[in-house]
């Protein structure tokens, strides 16, 4: 007989609706905890559901949940950077390219800006981390309803009329909100804030991405009336990404613009494809011909909810739930990844479960701190909140092309550190101040990324070595440890120089856009040279890195080691 | 029996999701919204009323529902384990 779990019962503390990535990382830390978690899941198998085109830029990995920092995530390429193709007209070929945000030799491609990955494979990871937590995950399980009792949520009801009792639930169902809308907690988005992706992937040698694409993604901007992309400031535009032996082509746009007619997506969608593959010079001549078409999917997103107040101030908790990640709103409005964001508020909610159920309190007024805490991030609320993507329209009203280079510029270009400085500044310094040996965890966390990625290894960390490096290797083992005894030694002065500087945070930006118009000419000029400078460094450490034992790289083995 | 299309390579689609998305033919008003964003030609225009063909090809992408400005469209999620799937997203 089948069990389809009608009329059963279960109950634990924490319920968790959504294995993506925000629902899993919840789960474990609640779990880690000691509380009894239940993690549901609509489809059969953890993430096989997710579609996008992805770069889980540094700072998710940085200041995100510790076990992803110090974990063996699969990731299929490192970025150092990005290279923007401003298509002016593309019949006569007259493109720009603003190449300007790269991580510079030789600490490029070890010290990444973000990692590539596939939403399944990542997902399923974080899912297994939580499982080993102690966390029950039931698969296969579609929520439709809450359960309430004195007005207040308490549980959740499965499409087989399954009740799940918890003392609090976290919400990370997703952009669609279903059970949000259900619950009266939030409401349905407006179309001119759903994006609709449209996502190619493509096998490819890896030796041929490794030269044409290296370590960048590449993104296409076009005016709207060459039809390569989507409408500017209209959805996100068209991006590549290389990951390790295979391509994503993701284009994505707004199902309407403000409060104008629904536009005719589905084939605006395969004309802007078509146009980009056939017309593009490095596509059309370099990338066509040697990769096949593996996967075609697409799926709706949030996109430009933080911009609207009224949308932005939808609720993210009620008596006894949370919401996290694009459940609360929280996409990341100009990367458009909101998989950093869905951690962090992951791991505040976890924190507020955790507080919540120790005092047995998980009324609304209680759980309130949750966005006090989600306002305070600066990391959030500057994902959620910045305006280059959308202000693309502006440039496309006026056709005016400085504008539309500036606001690539500083979007995608060097120019993001005019406002992206002071959020993270403050988040740096945040960590510092608690705990300044953070800073061999980061060190550590990106040679170990770079390491798994190149050997293909993400489970069983003993792989042969390249004996002709082997000296290398040792240095940078050596350079670890000393290091880690610099950290220990200054600590205390790290932490008060971080506290020192902390009021100076709000400070950076305005002050990098005052040094910024002088600065980056001049290092726009010497970093080409720089970097041919530092090429082969760049390769040693590579191969150093590459050749080393990789328990040098594990974080928890240090901590013993400390302690 | 599981299901695949040769257009859309990399996705499979598990049967059993019962009907997840409907159209109130009462509410719809025939403005062909949900035509136009469907990358999945689910939908078409039959007596100025929205039709569902057939979901076979739904990937739960839910911009039908977004753009219903009359409410005629209802979207839930397919039955547990059911509808699309892809190891590439």
């Amino acid at each position: 007989m089948i069990d389809t779990g009608e009329n059963r019962e279960a109950s634990c503390d924490v319920l968790v609706i959504g294995a993506g990535f925000g629902g899993s990382a919840a789960a474990k830390i609640c779990a880690d905890a000691g509380l009894t978690t239940i993690l549901v899941e609509r489809s059969e198998n953890v993430g096989e559901k997710i579609i996008s085109g992805l770069t889980i830029p540094f700072h998710g990995f940085l200041f995100g949940p510790a076990f992803i920092r110090d974990g063996t995530p699969p990731i299929e390429r490192p970025v150092d950077g990005i290279e923007n193709y401003i298509i002016k007209d593309i019949e006569t070929n007259d493109i720009d390219i603003d190449d300007s945000l790269k991580v510079p030799k030789p600490f490029s491609p070890v010290f990444a800006v973000g990692y590539n990955a596939y939403c399944k494979a990542f997902c399923e990871w974080e899912a297994e981390e939580a499982l080993q937590s102690g966390v029950q995950l039931k698969t296969s399980t579609t929520v439709v309803d809450v359960i309430r009792k004195n007005g207040r949520i308490c549980g959740v009801v499965t499409e087989h009329n399954e009740k799940i009792q918890s003392k609090i639930i976290i919400n990370a169902e997703g952009s669609h909100g279903l059970l949000a809308i259900k619950a009266g907690v939030r409401e349905k988005y407006p179309p001119d804030t759903i994006s609709l992706a449209d996502v190619y992937v493509y096998d490819m040698d890896k030796k041929d991405i490794d030269r044409i694409f290296g370590f960048s993604l590449k993104f296409c901007w076009g005016w709207d009336e060459q039809k390569v992309a989507p409408p500017l400031g209209h959805g996100n535009g068209l991006m590549v990404w290389p990951y390790d032996a295979s391509l994503h082509l993701m284009q994505d746009q707004c199902l309407r613009k403000d409060e104008g007619p629904v536009y005719n997506v589905a084939k605006a969608l395969k004309d802007y494809h078509h146009n980009i593959t056939s017309k593009l010079p490095w596509w059309r001549d370099e990338v066509g011909p040697r990769v096949k078409l593996k996967a075609r999917m697409w799926d709706g997103f949030e996109i430009f909810v933080g911009l609207n107040e009224r949308l932005r101030n939808m609720p993210n908790f009620t008596d006894g739930m949370l919401l996290i990640g694009d459940a609360a709103g929280l996409e990341n409005t100009e990367l458009c990844d909101g998989v950093p964001t869905a951690w962090f508020s992951a791991e505040i909610a976890a924190e507020v479960a955790i507080e919540a159920i120790s005092n047995n309190d998980t009324s609304a007024e209680f759980l309130s701190r949750y966005n006090d805490r989600i306002k305070a991030h600066p990391i959030i609320q500057w994902a959620i909140t910045s305006t280059n993507r959308y202000n693309l329209r502006y440039a496309q009203e006026d056709h005016d092309e400085k504008k539309l280079k500036k606001y690539i510029h500083e979007g995608w270009g060097i120019g993001f550190c005019m406002h992206g400085s002071t959020p993270l500044s403050k988040i740096v310094l945040s960590f510092l101040k608690k705990d300044p040996l953070v800073i061999g965890k980061w060190i550590r966390m990106y040679l170990r990324y770079y390491y798994n990625w190149h050997h293909q290894h993400f489970e069983d960390a003993s792989t042969a070595v390249d004996p002709g490096c082997k000296k290398d290797a040792l240095r940078l083992s050596a350079g670890l440890r000393f290091m880690d005894r610099v950290l220990s030694a200054f600590g205390p002065f790290i932490r008060l120089l971080a506290r020192l500087m902390e009021p100076l945070t709000e400070a950076a930006n305005p002050l990098m856009k005052v040094v910024f118009p002088f600065v980056s000419p001049i290092y726009l000029r010497l970093i080409k040279r720089w970097d041919a400078l530092m090429e082969p460094l760049s390769k040693r450490v590579v191969r150093a890195v590459a050749a080393s034992d990789p328990s040098i790289f594990d974080v928890r083995t240090t901590w013993r080691r400390d302690t | 029996m599981i299901r695949s299309f040769k257009d859309i390579p990399g996705v499979e689609w598990v049967p059993g999701t019962g009907r997840f998305i409907t159209v109130d033919p009462d509410t719809c008003t025939g403005c062909a919204n949900c035509v136009k964003v469907c990358l999945g030609e689910c939908y078409e225009l039959t007596d100025k009323k929205a039709v569902i063909k057939s979901l076979d090809r739904c990937m739960e992408c839910g911009a039908c529902w977004y753009v219903c400005e009359s409410g005629a469209i209802s979207f839930s999620w397919p039955k547990g384990g059911t509808g699309f799937r892809t190891e590439y997203g």
